[in-house]
């Protein structure tokens, strides 16, 4: 046998190795996976006011139970609260973390903050075109994941995808047009919600 | 004859049409910006190069961003505020322009329009890269281009030159000169004009205002004694635009005007053969106006003026020690006031200064040049700036360049006086030295719902620096050949930038400015030229760039930086092979002639391509940086082309000018790129060459 095919069969062997140590890991984690649910929101409708939204329930709140503590997050405009201090009466706190969805696999467990006056928990995850190209529209900061703690104490991960409705891709000259430019404050996003409540997000 | 290289400096005329005469070659090429004397282009020790005003003529060029754009490493960069140059990848902020070694001011928003500078009356134009703010001060921190005008011909001489063509632009020039030992006086009028343009014709507002602008230039020269001359040059520019746009509110329409003054006298003395002094006196001024009115109904939209003077005086001394040993220095002040309508009231800046060089050759073949200036200034940090640089020959056809120094650039009135707040939107800017006391207005009038960072505790604006490096070679094997290489690194610190201070209670932001941003720039460029069977040369010349931030390098290294893929729309942690550095450079730069002359039949021609490589543009996946191939502005090439005629004892040039011949277009992202432009030039010269 030359080095070559040597160093093939090396090769071919450590991958298979490699493929069925992953598959063991995630046998494992199986259990684990069952209280974690991955959850994807299209156009929830914030355009004609204020969205409260439980992350357990995966459903928008209304009514009377708004003033309470079965919603966790509230969208206004261009801004996310959490249900405590200046936004509710829940003890809901949340912080934003960089990082990409699929890599933020726990929550942190220190750094959460509740809404207070000027100072809302949940920032930074969107930015203000102005006058560059496309102009006067709100697109979100790539790796801005937002960690909510609920009032029940699990945690959840919270990526913003859109703030337009049908998530439009917002390269293209129908959204740089304002007159053809898709209604604005209608949420697309993704969310992971922990129901055991441990930190673990994965 | 290389005329790429045949600056000479006696081989200066007014004339537009005259041939290059095969005698002037035996003189040296020199270049006096580099060290604020005379020396020789092949040996001084900095990355230098010179155009001269036949090189020009014969391309058919009238305006200065027309010229630079056609050299190695140099880029016209297009912006609503001016055509300015990047050199070694620094922002046009930081390139001093000057006319006889004497600033040219009026900046916009940093920009110096180089549209508005004709390149008629000079004899070259000398730039030199890397920074020299120990001779020169703010602004040299890139490097300096310097308009050196032309020295007339004995006797009387006068000549005409027009060119017309596509956009109806047109150059008109008028030269007229007399010259005796003793006096010499010349003068010119330049009337530029256009038609103006529209890359995007439905939206109403054209992408360049029709306009005209006149220079006027007066140079006088008198010989006093053999050892005292006297010299005064005056100049004067004023551009009016009739401009006609379409906003949110309707259609504006009004006249903007732009004039630029200066004068400057200046006595220089012999007092031995050694010993030479020259007082050089220097007043500028700058004024914009602009007013716009509502076309239906004459209301006035927008009324604006913006008013800056600057006032030098300064004294050199050049003392040759020994033939190897010449030192010079100086000593200047410096008075400068602007008052606009963004300005609470008239500011002002007072600053002084002191230069000395030390210029030292030894061992037959080293040259040093040794030097550095001190800056006092009555509002920010007093700044010195060392240089040096060192070049050896290790033969009459090789010599090694290395220089080493520091440049900075004074923090400009708009950063710190600046009281503005846009009245659309509702943010406002306010420059260091307004921000306590707006803010705290803005807070008696309820107006802040936030402090983000207390005024009141703003560490002081202190000027932008950086430290330049330079390493090159020029190489001449033969008289026809030249080969120059230089390698270079600025690391550049405390960009000023304008950061929120607080939130409104409208939800805008309060901005002020602060030294934030740490960025390097890197690269290599090289020239070469060849001249082959007496009538062609062939030459082109390539940079390669490197411009990061480094802030941005530190977070993409913690993992910090995101963006979002183009196609999957998911987010992915940005590298730093996807981190395409600083907006608006270009990694790959090159540029290719063939010239063609023949002095019997008096055809002179050129074809010259320029190529500018992909370069960020803008941020489009929200992370503030470029990461997406489609946030460049695709690489383009553009083809240049001349032909002249001379007739009649060369009096009369006839010739055709075309620029961008491809006809290439960015209407969205390249605003100074009109298509095509097709251009005839006539020239007559009233006396004999």
């Amino acid at each position: 046998m030359n080095k070559l095919q040597t160093l093939a069969l090396g090769l071919i062997s450590s991958s298979v190795l490699l493929m069925s140590a992953c598959s063991k890991n995630s046998d494992d984690a199986t259990p684990v996976a069952a209280t974690l649910k991955t959850n994807t929101v299209t156009d929830l409708d914030g355009s004609k006011g204020n969205v409260y939204y439980s992350l357990a329930n995966n459903a928008a709140v209304t009514g009377a139970d708004t003033t309470g503590t079965k919603w966790d997050i509230k969208f206004s405009g261009t801004s996310i609260f959490v249900n405590s201090g200046t936004s509710g009466t829940g003890t809901a706190q949340a912080q934003v973390v960089s990082s990409t969805f699929a890599d933020l696999t726990a929550a942190p467990a220190s750094g959460y903050k509740s809404d207070a006056t000027g100072a809302a928990a949940i920032t930074g995850w969107y930015t203000y075109t102005a006058t560059t190209a496309p102009q006067h529209a709100i697109l979100m900061v790539p790796g801005k994941i937002i960690v909510v703690k609920n009032s029940a104490g699990n945690y959840a991960k919270i990526e913003m995808k859109s703030y337009y409705k049908g998530n439009p891709d917002t390269t293209t000259p129908a959204f740089a047009d304002l007159t053809t430019r898709p209604a604005s404050r209608i949420y697309t996003f993704r969310f992971a919600y922990q129901s055991n409540g441990t930190t673990s997000l994965q | 004859m290389l005329l790429l290289l045949s600056a000479k400096v006696s081989a200066q005329q007014i004339d537009t049409a005259a041939r290059d005469t095969s005698k002037s070659k035996k003189l040296k090429e020199v270049i006096v910006t580099a060290t604020r004397s005379a020396k020789d282009l092949m040996t001084v020790p900095m990355p230098v190069s010179t155009i001269n005003n036949k090189e020009i003529k014969n391309r058919g060029l009238v305006r200065l961003d027309e010229v630079l754009n056609e050299q190695t490493g140099l880029a016209v960069l297009p912006d609503a505020h001016g055509q300015g140059i990047q050199i070694q990848g620094f922002s046009p902020d930081y390139t001093m322009i000057m006319l006889d070694g004497l600033p040219i001011i009026g900046r916009t928003t940093g920009i110096l329009d180089l549209t508005r500078i004709t390149t008629n009356g000079i004899d070259r134009i000398e730039v030199v890269k890397g920074p020299v703010s120990s001779l020169y001060g703010s602004e040299a921190m890139a490097g300096v281009v310097n308009l050196i005008s032309a020295t007339p011909p004995l006797g009387f001489s006068s000549s005409f030159a027009a060119r017309y063509g596509t956009n109806k632009n047109a150059d008109l020039s008028l030269n007229a000169a007399y010259a005796t030992p003793r006096l010499s006086v010349s003068g010119f009028i330049n009337r530029n004009s256009s038609g103006g343009y529209s890359l995007v014709p439905g939206s109403g507002s054209p992408t360049v205002s029709p306009f005209h602008g006149y220079t006027v230039n007066g140079r006088i020269t008198y010989k006093l004694t053999s050892n005292t001359d006297l010299r005064l040059l005056i100049r004067n520019y004023t551009n009016t635009s009739t401009n006609n746009y379409s906003v949110d509110s309707g259609q504006v329409a009004g006249k903007g005007t732009e004039s630029n003054f200066s004068i400057s006298p200046s006595i220089t003395h012999r007092f031995s053969e050694k010993f030479t002094g020259e007082l050089r006196l220097y007043r500028s001024t700058y004024q914009t106006t602009s007013l716009l009115n509502y076309t239906a109904t004459n209301a006035v939209y927008d009324e604006t003026y913006f008013n800056q003077a600057f006032n030098r005086a300064e004294i050199q001394s050049d003392y040759q020690i020994y033939s190897k040993l010449r030192l010079t220095s100086g000593v200047g002040g410096q008075y400068e006031t602007v008052d606009a309508t963004r300005y609470d009231t008239q500011q002002s800046f007072t600053s002084g200064y002191v230069y000395a060089q030390c210029d030292w050759t030894t061992f037959k073949k080293l040259n040093v040049i040794a030097g550095g200036r001190f800056d006092a200034h009555s509002v920010y940090r007093s700044q010195f700036s060392p240089k040096l640089a060192v070049s050896y020959q290790l033969s009459d056809k090789f010599v090694l360049l290395g220089s080493t120094g520091k440049g900075y650039k004074a923090p400009d009135f708009r950063q710190l006086y600046l009281n503005f707040t846009n009245a659309v939107v509702g943010y406002s800017v306010f420059g260091y030295e307004e921000a306590a006391a707006q803010v705290a207005k803005l807070q008696q009038q309820g107006q802040i719902q936030t402090i983000l960072i207390d005024p009141n505790k703003l560490q002081p604006l202190n000027a932008e620096s950086s430290t330049g490096y330079n390493l090159g070679y020029r190489y001449r094997p033969a008289k026809s050949l030249m080969w120059t290489a230089n390698f270079f690194r600025n690391n550049i610190r405390d960009l000023i930038d304008a950061v929120p201070i607080a939130i409104k209670t409208n939800g805008q932001s309060v901005y002020s400015y602060f030294n934030i941003h740490s960025v390097y720039t890197q690269g290599a460029e090289t020239d070469l030229s060849y001249n082959f069977l007496n009538h062609w040369i062939l030459a082109g010349g390539y940079q390669y760039l490197q411009a990061y931030d480094n802030t941005v390098l530190d977070q993409i290294k913690a993992g910090q930086v995101y963006g979002t893929d183009e196609k999957t729309r998911e987010t992915v942690k940005v590298t730093k092979s996807m981190y395409g550095g600083l907006l608006n450079r270009s990694k790959n730069m090159a540029n290719a002639r063939i010239n063609y002359q023949d002095d019997k039949t008096g055809i002179i021609a050129s074809v010259r391509a320029i190529y500018r490589g992909r370069y960020g543009f803008s941020d489009v996946d929200g992370n503030g940086i470029v990461n997406r191939d489609d946030e460049y502005v695709k690489g383009y090439v553009l083809f240049n082309a001349s032909v002249s005629k001379l007739f009649y004892h060369n009096q009369i040039r006839f010739q055709l000018t075309g620029e961008n011949l491809g006809d290439y277009k960015q209407p969205l992202t390249i605003s100074n790129l009109p298509g095509r432009l097709l251009y005839a030039g006539f020239t007559y010269n009233f006396n004999k060459q």
